[in-house]
């Protein structure tokens, strides 16, 4: 017997033509959790969302909502409700008769739609703009109705199409932990497509990074953050120096590469990727990651088996309040480090100076160029 | 010159009432000044040969309540609104389907619609003419001949000949204003509609109709007000022998040259098409203005 998932894709593949959208996606999605499909835009991760929804149906594979084949059932068939990206609310209705609309359909008696409906714009905290039409509300006001049309149905799953994206920056904030205390309340699984990694590392239980129709990786933030697998996962989410080189040694879940300025330093093999002695590759390490010391000299720093270290030439400096920023050249290749500003040994470092960057081996990546 | 660019200027309004005054002139010389006389005859007595005699008069109006033109008025209107309705049932689902194929294809769709309307409007209605006439028209003689009847069916001289030509004359006058609501539907707004269980018919119901009923209204008043007043198509596909308003309207003025008496049925007809636009932009308005 293998286990129910909320959501349950099986090498679910959708061309648009002779364009592949989405390639062969198999993704588990457990009940109740915060689960993010993040990547750029056109990668997929939208129309992977509407075939959860019914509003695309796979070329191929199977899509499954708690064990139950959905096949090419109609939307209207699925128990999923879903946030569209531009809202959708029906202009010529108000707010509680947008909310109400799904309850109609299903033909749920009067007085439960109306309790239903003041329970999930209360929920909303909409309660008294029952009356308004969507063009009398702001943008967060919308989105908040959008919400609560989709939740009152109590959908077994809830997809969300970037329903943060038509928002400014502050109000972004203020709804992305907003909408991850509702979820933890309301208990309903969320599928939510964004192309903000942030907005991904904050909200999710998991993510799947996705690029050119394709998982490149699944995990928790955490995972995603510090352990990526590809050099696209590491890349996209949050900011990395990459380093190319050719591995001359592999040892117990390290290697040592050489890079091109000849140098050898060390980085960690990630789990499931094997490389061979001779083979080009690239270490990935964030520039937090990295300490920056004048030259000879060692940072203060313990705790770590094995250590890094990198001549190299400081080339910039920034100063940016809570952080000193560096940018040094090793070899013909930039690399930016970022220290907290309470290193001492840091500040020691001046432009045009010889310096050493060091680092923890088991914190950088080593990955297929 | 220069003073009176300084001072247009200085008072911007100017501007405007400068812009507008060819336009005004023209609609004031072809438009306003016209409806004046005609106002005025219909107040007037008739003249032997047409024109008026210069005495004041309410006879005129007393006339167009006469149960004769009672009787056509009624017909008219009658006529307008099967066509209105008629044009709605054929040209709704037109729009629809215009607005629902591909970008490229609605252009090319809609000038296929409209083509046919360059050729000149007597030309295509004695077009219908060939087609419905009753011993020589194209149906009849074609169902005959293939033996499928064998009295030609009453197809010309009557209200149905009437709707038929009217139907096809304004069709493009209710497509357009429907096919442009249409077009505006947002579609993530069907999608929307469909995830939250909303069935195909139950869509169109609470959505697509709702949200296109601008253009159904507009298109409604461009097909019945012309349709009320026509007079060219009762003339040739009613035979003769039905007429409306607008046919008893032209007779005034060129067969019986009661120009005062003609004015006056046509001051009567506009003040119903005005009441009967009012009702219906009353009654349809609630659902206008959720539209805004």
């Amino acid at each position: 017997m293998s286990e129910t998932y909320a959501v349950e894709l099986r090498n679910v593949v959708k061309q648009f033509g002779e364009v592949v959208a989405v390639n062969n996606v198999s993704l588990r999605i457990g009940e109740g959790e915060f689960f993010s499909m993040l990547g750029p835009s056109g990668c997929g991760k939208t129309t992977t969302l509407r075939m959860i929804a019914g509003l695309e149906m796979p070329t191929s594979g199977s899509v499954m909502i708690y064990g139950e084949e959905q096949g090419y059932l109609p939307p209207y068939q699925r128990p999923v409700n879903t946030v569209f990206q531009n809202y959708a609310l029906f202009p010529h209705m108000t707010v509680a008769q947008n909310v109400a609309f799904g309850l109609e359909m299903k033909k749920v008696p009067k007085d439960e739609i109306r309790r239903r409906v003041a329970e999930a714009l209360e929920l909303v905290q909409l309660t008294g703009k029952e009356k308004r039409r969507p063009k009398q509300l702001s943008g967060g006001q919308k989105q908040r109705v959008a919400l609560a049309r989709a939740l009152v149905n109590r959908p077994k799953v809830l997809l969300l199409d970037e329903p943060l994206g038509a928002l400014d920056l502050k109000l972004r904030k203020a709804m992305q932990s907003e909408l991850k205390a509702l979820q933890e309340r309301v208990g309903i699984t969320f599928v939510y497509v964004t192309h903000d990694q942030e907005e991904a590392l904050v909200m999710s239980d998991r993510i799947a990074v996705m690029n050119e129709g394709n998982v490149l990786q699944v995990g928790t933030p955490e995972e995603i953050y510090e352990t990526p697998t590809s050099r696209f996962v590491a890349d996209f989410i949050g900011k990395t120096n990459f380093l190319n080189g050719e591995v001359v040694e592999i040892g117990d879940g390290l290697a040592k590469v050489v890079l091109e300025n000849g140098a050898v330093v060390e980085a960690s093999v990630p789990e499931g990727k094997t490389f061979v002695r001779g083979e080009r590759a690239t270490v990935s390490i964030r520039p937090e990651r990295v300490y920056i010391t004048p030259a000879n000299e060692l940072p203060d720093v313990r705790n770590a088996k094995a250590f890094s270290h990198l001549p190299a030439k400081l080339v910039k400096f920034f100063y940016v309040g809570s952080e000193r920023r560096y940018v040094v050249l090793v070899g013909d290749t930039e690399v930016v480090v970022q220290a907290q500003n309470v290193d001492r040994s840091t500040r020691r470092c001046h432009t045009g100076d010889e310096v050493v960057l060091h680092w923890d081996s088991a914190q950088a990546r080593l990955l297929k160029e | 010159m220069k003073k009176l660019l300084t001072l247009l200027r200085k008072r911007p309004s100017f501007q405007a009432w400068l812009l507008l005054l060819p336009s005004a002139f023209w609609l004031f010389v072809f438009f306003i000044a016209p409806l004046f006389i005609v106002l005025i005859y219909s107040f007037l007595e008739r003249g032997t040969y047409g024109g008026v005699q210069w005495h004041f008069t309410l006879e005129n109006y007393r006339r167009t309540f006469d149960p004769l033109y009672f009787k056509t008025f009624g017909r008219s209107f009658y006529i307008a609104i099967v066509t209105t309705i008629a044009t709605l049932l054929i040209g709704y689902p037109l729009a629809y389907y215009i607005a629902s194929r591909p970008a490229k294809r609605r252009g090319t769709l809609v000038l296929a619609l409209m083509i046919p309307f360059w050729t000149n409007f007597l030309v295509r209605t004695y077009a219908w003419l060939t087609l419905l006439r009753t011993h020589t028209g194209l149906i009849n003689v074609t169902l005959m001949s293939l033996g499928w009847i064998q009295k030609p069916l009453p197809l010309f001289g009557n209200d149905f000949a009437i709707i038929v030509g009217l139907v096809y004359g304004w069709l493009p006058d209710m497509v357009l204003p429907i096919y442009a609501a249409l077009d505006r539907l947002d579609h993530s707004l069907l999608e929307a509609a469909s995830d939250l269980y909303a069935s195909g018919p139950n869509v169109f119901r609470r959505i697509v109709w709702p949200l296109s009923l601008p253009g159904v209204v507009a298109g409604s008043m461009l097909v019945f007000i012309p349709s009320l007043g026509a007079f060219v198509t009762p003339a040739i596909l009613g035979g003769g022998k039905t007429l409306m308003i607008g046919n008893i309207i032209s007779n005034q003025f060129l067969a019986a040259h009661d120009w005062p008496f003609g004015s006056a049925l046509s001051f009567v007809m506009m003040a119903v098409m005005l009441a009967a636009t009012l009702i219906y932009f009353r009654a349809t308005s609630d659902e206008e203005r959720r539209q805004l």
